[in-house]
């Protein structure tokens, strides 16, 4: 049974909608990730779990009890903001003990629950600090060991990360899977950082225009994203797309800027359909074959290198290639470019659908 | 296009609290038609600097050169600077298009001349669509393309651009920067970028300029920004993630050089693997900060023993956090990694991926092998 | 950036001397008339010679007053005494009545609530005399006329909209997310109010309980036509040392001096809490 299920929940306010028909469960000790663009509705979507707003339609199950009627102190809910929402009135061992002191538990248990939580989260020394006292990825920890701290069934993290700094954003996001596991909550985390997303989640939902348009694996949502919409939001660069039409003569493929370029034979019932030709930039091989192209522009990004290339019928698209690679080509020379299958993607022009080929 | 110099230049705040000193001695050279980027976090003196270039604030000391002619005594439109500001300063009367010909308008070009260069700039830009809307009516993002727009589509003898590209919508982020980077070599633009994105500053740029606290770290090409650090501060600033940095004891003998790193394990590589007089010098002062960078750092058979933390797929790499003796090591793989969170693992690194630091001051020591 | 040379700043001294001369000099020539006889303040040309008394003062206190044209009988320790019931009891109300609904206008979005909270806040921009002959009618009629209870409830027209709105200002600064996380940590919305709002909203609490109070206390008008010499308070109060043998100065000075006392000291003490409030920065988080 699953320790958190949503159905059929909508949300507006008068007339604006801000989502319509979620469905989502979520099983014990499982990790979701809420993906989607700023709003979307992710926060109202915690919000609404928490109880301190009410849907305007639909159900939210927790532990198989349809939570409708029970206020937010009683849901057994931990949530942790992307403000990080301290109460500055207290220092951070007061903030932290808050649920706990709030769970009826004397004084002795509370120091126990408050040492215990600060300690794995490493801010056991400043929880004599206000939290204006405190840096930013202090008051961050301090947010989550406050939501941790009552041992929660339902954690709600929303985009947590979001207000601090990328070097600790990075080791938050590095430190979290185990601290989650550890709490053995069911972990709702909403962000808009794609590489956050598939880092932490067991699944990743995305939310965009009010629905749940893919729920998967990252591997999935990755490799396998239900729609060129998902497709775009993940991967830095961003997939490259073209138009084109599927076409059978002599073997299944498309034409891109004046090439004919070979598609698996499953996309043969597709034959004359209008589509969109989507490849991710590290599955753009620059070699000997394929697409003509020009090398507009040389930019390093970390510890690849992307390529700005345009055909000479004005296609652009981008590669991205290792930095260690041999065949890094400089601005202005003349490549052929293939694509790799595995990152490669047909997408229904009309609907935005991949098609399976 | 012009050479910009800068030299022994200061910039002091006064202040009730006592003197700010925000730029300590700068001396900078860029060529003509070079792409520079001023990198640091905020504070470090980037966007102080960038004020006095333009002329909004005064030097407090030095001497700044455009084409060889002094212009810090010159107001700033006297310069013969086109600047796009971080907060876009678009006039609001005007519209996208407007804009970015309102700084045409004082030149002599011909209005066809004119209005073709804002058509191909807005093209480039991904803005056409909106040159008849005015910027409060246009998001964010097309607000920073547009101000970006009406620098470059000017004649300049330097282009200032003071973090163009934080607001930038991601799916286009790419593709605009191999964009502006191919305009700004084929107009030969000699260029400043102000930002605190390394990433922004390592696509764009030809030589980048590490600041911070006002002192001026590093000004080197990106490869070699990378490679060989001047110091441990832009060793750990320079590269995402960061690079790892050990207290380590070095031991040198006849035929091996062996470093003892925090926590117990020992790499230990061939005394061939690295210069006599860096292992003169290791025998010497053996104690050194060792950094190694996360790509450098390979899962596999190797003397660092941990357990995995985390393992995490990004689609295009694997982040990999190791807990070696109570220490997050990480390392990271182009190829999907798959490792259970708290199975075994050791690590290996190349002699030449070793950067050495020396723990007191931070200075490089040797980098690869060789000394700094 | 700091560029003023040194005679900016003597300059800037200087400026700032004028100033404070301008607004202490009457608060300061008061409190000198209040130490002197009337024949001493009215001689001509005035001095600064004199020999201070505090007969002012002693006769405020006793409520014995001794003119030229024989003794009086003052009542200003009752007038006193009714400004301080009258003030404190308005704006105890006001707050109990004023926070709560405070809280309202700034969390929930209900029917009509900006149009009350707008009707609320004109009763301030209406003159006091419009009102007060309708009132003057029902109080008597509701036998409230010279009662304290009838006064705090007039007052209330000063005082709660001055808190309602002061304070929703306040409550509206408060991120809703500190009061989700409070109530999500396990407790009840009314331990959420006493315990995250109301603190985080003492600064601003504090500084419309202030205001309410120096508005309470120098109101005049309300109290003139409403109640008669023992419910007075002392503004009205001060009218009695208008004697038909002349004005008593010196007493006047002196029932200055002790009137703006309690204000004055409130103000002083609050002033340090509500900078230290308004700096605290705290609601931010």
């Amino acid at each position: 049974m699953s320790q958190l299920a949503i159905t059929s929940l909508a949300k507006s306010y008068g007339a604006l909608k801000v989502f319509d028909g979620l469905n989502l469960e979520a099983d014990a000790g499982e990790i979701v990730v809420i993906f989607g663009g700023s709003g979307a509705g992710k926060t109202i979507l915690l919000r609404l779990i928490a109880g301190v707003e009410e849907p305007t339609a639909g159900s939210i199950e927790i532990g198989g009890h349809d939570v409708a009627d029970i206020a937010p102190e009683h849901r057994g809910v931990g949530m942790a903001f992307q403000n990080f929402a301290l109460f500055p009135h207290m220092n951070a061992s007061d903030n932290i003990a808050t649920p706990l002191r709030a769970a009826g538990a004397d004084e002795s248990k509370v120091a126990v629950g408050v040492a215990k939580v600060a300690k794995l989260l490493k801010i056991d020394h400043v929880l004599n600090h206000s939290p204006r006292e405190l840096s930013n990825g202090q008051k961050q920890r301090t947010a989550l060991a406050r939501a941790l701290a009552a041992s929660p069934k339902i954690l709600l993290l929303d985009d947590p990360l979001r207000n601090v700094d990328a070097k600790l954003r990075f080791e938050m996001r590095l430190e979290l899977p185990r601290l989650l596991r550890q709490s053995g909550a069911t972990v709702l985390y909403v962000t808009q950082d794609y590489k956050e997303a598939m880092a932490l989640a067991d699944r990743i939902a995305v939310l965009a225009n009010g629905q749940f348009v893919q729920t998967a694996t990252p591997e999935d949502i990755y490799m396998r994203p239900a729609t060129l919409g998902v497709a775009r939001l993940f991967g830095d660069p961003s997939i490259n797309t073209a138009d084109t039409v599927i076409e059978t003569e002599g073997g299944t493929h498309v034409m891109l800027g004046g090439t004919r370029v070979p598609l698996a034979d499953g996309y043969r019932g597709f034959a004359g359909r209008e589509v969109i030709f989507g490849v991710r930039p590290e599955s753009v091989e620059i070699g000997s074959t394929g697409v003509e192209a020009e090398v507009i522009a040389v930019t390093p990004l970390n510890e690849r290198t992307v390529l700005l290339l345009q055909n000479p019928n004005g296609w652009e698209f981008l590669a991205s290639l290792p930095s260690t690679a041999s065949n890094i080509p400089e601005a202005g020379a003349k490549v052929k470019a293939s694509f790799a299958a595995a990152g490669t993607h047909i997408f229904d022009r009309q609907t935005g659908e991949r098609l399976h080929g | 296009m012009a050479e910009l110099g800068i030299a022994k230049v200061d910039k002091i705040y006064h202040s009730r609290k006592g003197d700010v000193h925000a730029v300590r001695a700068l001396d900078l050279v860029v060529k003509p038609g070079e792409i520079v980027a001023l990198l640091g976090s905020s504070g470090c003196g980037k966007t102080s600097t960038l004020r006095m270039i333009a002329g909004f604030e005064e030097v407090s000391n030095g001497s700044i050169t455009l084409g060889g002619k002094p212009i810090h005594t010159l107001p700033p439109a006297a310069r013969g600077v086109a600047m796009a500001f971080e907060a876009y300063s678009l006039y609001p009367p005007l519209t996208i298009g407007e804009n970015m010909s309102f700084a045409l308008k004082s030149s002599k070009l011909p209005q066809a001349e004119q209005d073709k260069r804002v058509k191909a700039m807005a093209g480039m830009l991904e803005i056409a669509d909106i040159l008849n809307k005015y910027p409060t009516s246009v998001s964010g993002g097309q607000q920073q393309r547009a101000s970006l727009g009406r620098a470059l589509v000017r004649d300049a003898g330097l282009y200032l651009l003071d973090e163009p590209m934080g607001q930038l919508e991601p799916q286009l982020r790419a593709v605009l920067r191999g964009r502006i980077k191919h305009y700004l070599r084929e107009h030969k633009c000699t260029t400043i970028l102000v930002t605190h994105d390394q990433t922004e500053a390592n696509a764009l740029a030809d030589r980048i300029a590490v600041m911070e606290g006002g002192v001026l770290q590093q000004y080197a090409t990106p490869a070699e920004l990378k490679a060989r650090p001047a110091n441990l501060f832009t060793g750990t600033f320079i590269g995402e993630p960061p690079m790892n940095v050990f207290t380590a004891d070095a031991k040198v003998s006849s035929d091996t050089v062996a470093f003892g790193v925090e926590g117990g394990a020992t790499l230990t590589y061939p005394a061939a693997d690295f210069s006599q007089s860096l292992r003169e010098m290791l025998a010497r002062t053996p104690r050194i900060a060792l950094g190694i960078r996360p790509h450098a750092l390979h899962l596999g058979d190797g003397p660092v023993k941990g357990k995995v933390m985390a393992c995490q797929w990004l689609g295009d790499q694997t982040h990999v956090a190791v807990d070696v003796a109570g220490r997050t090591v990480v390392s990271v793989s182009q190829e999907r990694v798959s490792r259970a969170p708290g199975s075994d693992v050791a690590l290996t690194v190349a002699a030449g991926d070793l950067h050495l630091f020396e723990t007191s001051s931070g200075k490089a020591i040797a980098h690869g092998g060789t000394l700094a | 950036m700091d560029h003023s040379s040194s005679l900016e700043k003597i300059l800037r001294s200087v400026a700032i001397t004028l100033v404070l001369i301008f607004f202490l000099f009457p608060i300061a020539w008061i409190f000198l008339m209040s130490l002197q006889t009337n024949e001493t303040i009215l001689r001509i040309p005035p001095s600064l010679a004199f020999t201070p008394i505090i007969d002012n003062y002693t006769a405020l206190i006793t409520g014995q007053l001794r003119t030229a044209a024989g003794s009086l009988q003052l009542n200003f320790m009752q007038n006193m005494f009714n400004s301080v019931l009258l003030s404190v009891c308005s704006v105890a109300l006001s707050l109990v009545l004023g926070v709560p609904a405070a809280y309202a206008f700034a969390r929930f979005k209900f029917r009509l609530g900006e149009d009350i909270a707008f009707t609320l806040l004109s009763f301030r921009f209406a003159p006091a005399l419009l009102v007060l002959l309708p009132l003057s009618l029902y109080f008597k009629t509701l036998g409230l006329t010279n009662t304290y209870i009838g006064l705090i409830w007039v007052y209330q027209l000063i005082c709660l909209p001055l808190i309602l709105w002061i304070v929703r200002g306040y409550f509206e600064d408060i991120s809703p997310d500190i009061e989700h996380a409070y109530r999500i940590a396990g407790n009840s919305w009314w331990k959420t109010f006493t315990r995250i709002s109301i603190p985080l909203a003492k600064p601003g609490i504090a500084a419309a309980g202030l205001l309410a109070f120096i508005f309470a206390w120098n109101n005049f008008v309300f109290a003139l036509i409403l109640a008669s010499a023992d419910k007075q308070p002392v503004t009205v109060g001060a009218l009695a040392f208008v004697t038909a043998s002349g004005i008593q100065y010196g007493q006047i000075a002196a029932a200055i001096i002790i009137s703006i006392t309690p204000t004055l000291a409130l103000a002083l003490y609050a002033q340090r809490y509500l900078v230290e409030g308004l700096s605290m920065g705290a609601v931010k988080g």
